[in-house]
């Protein structure tokens, strides 16, 4: 992803793990299956997650992926 | 409230891959002298057979343990950002090792040719060459899974 698209792509990670108990990174990871450092780039706007996670990111928190992550690109 | 973040396999390994060079390099340097003190020779007789202390880079196989991760809950032990990870820095390592490769084969056949207008190659220096891409490979590899992790790394919170 390039620096121009990951300021594009934001997402509210932070703010739904803090909304759902305080969920911790690794609980997140554990859930979606996936790395805590992963947890860590998407979170910092460094990494755009496949589709999958996506979805499985918004399961986690009960709520859609546009809940989840907004792009605000052309 | 930060933490530090435990080690992803990848890190584990590349870090394990980097050490083990060092500690071959170390071993050459202390053999490569030790040799030349103690059969009283010039260095660059010395040189060739304290190669054998790259032996050690043998030990990469085991790198592969680190990949298992016992303590990670998740259930894969790569996941998808770590799988492009690995296999960017695996890209990046195999075309260094071929332009290494084709270097030192074209370089040297043009300088036994040429310079030393020599018809034939050393067969010694075969195994010497495909080693020496091994090395190239696994370092840029491990180098090219650190500087992405922390190209990728954010605040350290819980």
């Amino acid at each position: 992803m390039t620096p121009s698209e990951s300021a594009q792509l934001k997402n509210r990670i932070r703010r739904l793990r803090f909304d759902h108990g305080e969920m911790t990174q690794q609980e997140l990871a554990d859930r979606v299956g996936a790395a805590r450092q992963t947890i860590i780039a998407l979170e910092a706007g460094k990494y755009a997650p496949s589709l999958l996670l996506a979805f499985r990111l918004a399961k986690a928190f009960g709520v859609t992926t546009e809940d989840v992550f907004q792009w605000d690109g052309d | 409230m930060k933490d530090t973040v435990p080690l992803a396999p990848l890190q584990r390994l590349a870090w394990f891959n980097l050490i083990i060079f060092a500690v071959a390099v170390a071993l050459y340097f202390m053999t490569l002298f030790f040799f030349a003190w103690h059969f009283h020779r010039s260095l660059a007789v010395a040189a060739l057979p304290a190669l054998g202390m790259f032996g050690v880079c043998g030990l990469w196989g085991l790198g592969n343990y680190f990949l298992h991760d016992r303590k990670r809950h998740a259930r894969v032990n790569l996941d998808e950002r770590e799988a492009l990870i690995y296999q960017r820095a695996n890209t990046i390592g195999v075309a260094l090792f071929w332009e290494v490769f084709v270097f030192l084969c074209m370089g040297v056949w043009a300088y036994l040719s040429y310079v030393r207008h020599q018809a034939t190659i050393p067969v010694g220096f075969l195994p010497l060459l495909v080693f020496l891409g091994m090395i190239v490979w696994q370092v840029a590899q491990s180098i090219a899974i650190l500087v992405q992790y922390r190209r990728s790394a954010g605040d350290d919170t819980l």
